[in-house]
């Protein structure tokens, strides 16, 4: 009879007494696993950053929402803000106006004298780029990582590579753009490297980011080179990316050492991420008109000339750095 | 404990990606704690039945593609924590609050290393010792976590 009630009981399906699925340790494993493969191929290949784009777009509400507190409180904020500090601000900013616009007068002759000139040289007009207005959306969420998110993407034109400037100089270069908005890679990134030219001498080097002091490093410079401290750092525009003349650091610190061969020299960027959240974009235009193109095609210089007359020149660069 | 329903899984999950996506400036970047770390490795401790180490993997992958870092570098730590706190999972019951902190500290001590290696690996700098700050905000964070939905340790007879 015992016999009989045992058998009438439904056959265990599992053995194990709390039934979970696969294991843990090889749900581990096969995660484990996918992850490697993950970061090999998102190191190695260039395979992922669709997926990464499409994701980060998927995610911009969520990113919204989470934003949608500190911008009421920004917005609340500039409600409150006294109409007589408005008015001492509105009152600076058109001094500083009206000081700016006698020196981009003397800006705009220079540059239409140096137009001309180059033109009687056969050179080639200087290129002017056109750029986007952004705003910084939030610092990197990795706080190790020299980098900012901005409010611009791939649906406003933005595109890796270009230059990212604010209005006392290079911030960095964009690394990653996503639809509505992109990654921005500071100067002063361990990866970022940056043509320049210094100012006083027209010295040309390139400096390199130092990452976690937030200073640059110009390497490979000999012992009794040129350079002191407070000397300006532009770019020198040979790169493509850079238009020239941007201030991008000063030198605050050389060591020189006998037994090296090279001097260390320190500098820290100007422009100011940390205070600013406005900043431009810069397209520059493909280097088309190459000088010695003039003999082979002349019809392929004229078309670049035309297109370099239709770039409007939104760039107001500062007067001291635009030489 | 307490019977826990999925939606509150889901809910809390979703407030702590929102949080995750919240832009930290200043000191609170290196102070923020891994918001969907703590609460995907609470309720991996707490139920389960309903959270397990793909989440705690899914988890991480979304950490890494907010961060822009490699793509999963998080997600293995996320995964391999969960695989180590489902190790003695079972015997949290048996654990005083003191006990379950220590363990829940190795756990949050454990993902950071290992995502300071993978970080290493990839080429990337030493960061700066105010890198594991995170492990104390994330403990203080996982306290508040007990707070609201209870230890997953035997509740205490009266």
């Amino acid at each position: 009879m015992l016999k009989g009630v045992h058998q009438k009981l439904e056959p265990q399906e599992s053995l194990a007494f709390f039934v979970r699925g696969p294991s843990p340790f090889s749900r581990m494993m096969f995660f484990c696993a996918l992850s490697i493969v993950l970061m090999a191929v998102d190191a190695r290949f260039n395979y992922l950053s669709q997926f990464r784009q499409t994701f980060i777009a998927a995610l911009h509400p969520l990113e919204m929402l989470a934003n949608a507190p500190s911008e009421w409180g920004m917005n609340i904020k500039n409600y409150l803000s006294s109409h007589n500090a408005l008015l001492k601000e509105n009152q600076a900013l058109k001094l500083k106006e009206m000081e700016q616009q006698v020196l981009l007068q003397r800006l705009s002759t220079i540059e239409s004298e140096n137009t001309h000139l180059r033109s009687l040289l056969k050179g080639n007009a200087p290129i002017i780029p056109k750029a986007i207005l952004g705003e910084i959306m939030h610092m990197g969420r990795d706080p190790f990582s020299n980098v900012i998110v901005i409010n611009r993407g791939s649906n406003h034109g933005v595109s890796a590579g270009q230059a990212v400037v604010d209005a006392d100089g290079v911030i960095g270069q964009v690394t990653r753009a996503y639809p509505f908005s992109s990654e921005v890679t500071l100067v002063t990134d361990k990866n970022l490297s940056i043509p320049i030219q210094i100012e006083r001498n027209q010295l040309r080097a390139i400096a390199f980011g130092e990452g976690k002091s937030n200073t640059l490093d110009i390497p490979f410079l000999p012992t009794s080179v040129d350079i002191k401290v407070g000397d300006k750092l532009v770019t020198s525009g040979i790169d493509g990316i850079y238009p020239s003349g941007l201030a991008v650091a000063t030198v605050t610190q050389i060591k020189q050492s006998p037994d090296a061969p090279f001097a260390k020299i320190i500098s820290t960027p100007t422009a100011g991420v940390n205070s600013h959240s406005q900043l431009l974009i810069l397209n520059m235009p493909q280097p088309e008109t190459i000088h010695y193109t003039e003999e082979v095609s002349p019809t392929a210089t004229k078309k670049a000339e035309k297109k370099q007359e239709t770039k409007p020149s939104n760039v107001k660069a500062k007067p001291d750095a635009s030489r | 404990m307490r019977h826990v329903e999925l939606t509150t899984v889901i809910t809390t999950l979703a407030i702590a990606l929102i949080f995750q996506l919240y832009p930290w400036s200043g000191y609170g970047i290196t102070l923020r704690p891994d918001f969907l770390l703590v609460v995907t490795l609470y309720w991996i401790l707490r139920a389960p039945n309903m959270c397990n180490v793909g989440v705690a993997w899914l988890a991480g992958l979304i950490v890494d593609l907010s961060t822009g870092s490699l793509l999963g570098q998080h997600a293995l730590g996320y995964a391999f924590t969960a695989f180590l706190g489902l190790l003695y999972q079972r015997r949290l019951v048996l654990f005083n609050k003191w006990q379950l902190s220590a363990y829940v500290l190795t756990l949050l001590t454990t993902e950071r290393f290992i995502v300071l290696i993978l970080k290493l690996f990839a080429d990337n700098e030493a960061p700066h010792m105010s890198y594991f700050l995170p492990i104390l905000t994330n403990l203080i964070l996982w306290q508040i976590m007990v707070m609201i939905f209870g230890a997953p340790t035997r509740p205490k007879h009266k």
